[in-house]
């Protein structure tokens, strides 16, 4: 089992798309496109040297980028 | 002979092609996480055990029934229509009506993608209860999650906050197989297999 680790991510949520925080139940924020969602997550996880991953319409991953300050980060997979 | 946690089995009947995958992990993930055992007929891979025992064992070892008919009908001309769901779900409801004991307490949940689609090919079913998924994970998280605390009468977490958590498994299951493992993709991994990931993954992580 992998340890916890703080990231982000963009979920389908209802009729939009949902920016998340990995381990909470609820949204931190809703927006109507999965661009728009990208963009607002993304930066968040830079700011909190995040894992950012975003999540297709069926809850698989479509890709993940790392902004840890690991001396070794795993490389972006897309 | 007592059958073994009745109460809590669900039998899934459902395809398992790669084009359900997602919607039969979602429905899986959903029966787990509120406390219940998925029961699939690709748990047990005795090659000597003829389907139909398998499926009849699986039947009359649960309470629940899921039986997703949304696949039943071809996709494009001179296929065939498939009849194993259906046929299963027979099974099901007649288990219910014609055993008696515990079995007539069975709880069956019908899926189709499409509001009143099944009525053309399966009329007997008219005036069930058969809900509709449309062939959306998030939707169908929320009608398997609804009916189960419905029909068990249970308080249970929204099926917004499963999905959530689902989103969760979902990373959890691309770090672990992709990243640490080394396969090209999650969807390589066998269903099987990410059933286990994800029986451990609630087991430890569930709030």
């Amino acid at each position: 089992m992998s340890k916890k680790q703080n990231s982000q991510h963009v979920v389908k949520d209802d009729d939009g798309w949902a920016v998340k925080k990995g381990g909470s139940m609820r949204a931190t924020r809703h927006f109507d496109t999965q661009q728009e969602a990208i963009e607002w997550a993304r930066n968040v996880a830079k700011r909190q040297k995040a894992e950012f991953y975003i999540h297709g319409k069926d809850g698989r991953i479509r890709s993940k980028d790392s902004y840890g300050n690991d001396a070794n980060p795993p490389k972006d997979k897309r | 002979m007592p059958v073994k946690d009745f109460d809590r089995n669900v039998f899934i009947n459902c395809p398992f092609d790669d084009d359900y995958r997602q919607l039969l992990l979602s429905v899986v993930f959903t029966v787990r996480y509120l406390g219940y055992k998925p029961r699939l007929s690709i748990e047990r891979a005795d090659s000597a055990e003829n389907r139909i025992d398998k499926i009849v064992s699986l039947i009359n070892e649960s309470k629940f029934g899921i039986h997703d008919l949304s696949r039943i009908v071809s996709t494009e001309e001179n296929q065939h229509f498939r009849m194993n769901m259906p046929f299963e779900l027979g099974i099901d409801f007649g288990c219910k009506k014609l055993k008696g004991g515990k079995w007539s307490s069975k709880q069956i949940l019908v899926l189709e993608k499409e509001r009143y689609r099944y009525q053309k090919a399966l009329s007997d079913l008219s005036g069930s209860d058969i809900k509709n998924h449309n062939d959306d994970p998030e939707t169908l998280v929320a009608v398997v999650r609804d009916w189960l605390v419905t029909t068990e009468r249970i308080r249970a977490i929204s099926g917004n906050r499963i999905w959530h958590q689902y989103n969760d498994f979902q990373a959890f299951l691309y770090d672990e197989l992709v990243e640490k493992d080394g396969h090209d993709s999650v969807d390589d991994v066998q269903v099987s297999e990410i059933i286990m990931l994800m029986e451990t993954w609630i087991r430890d992580r569930k709030p």
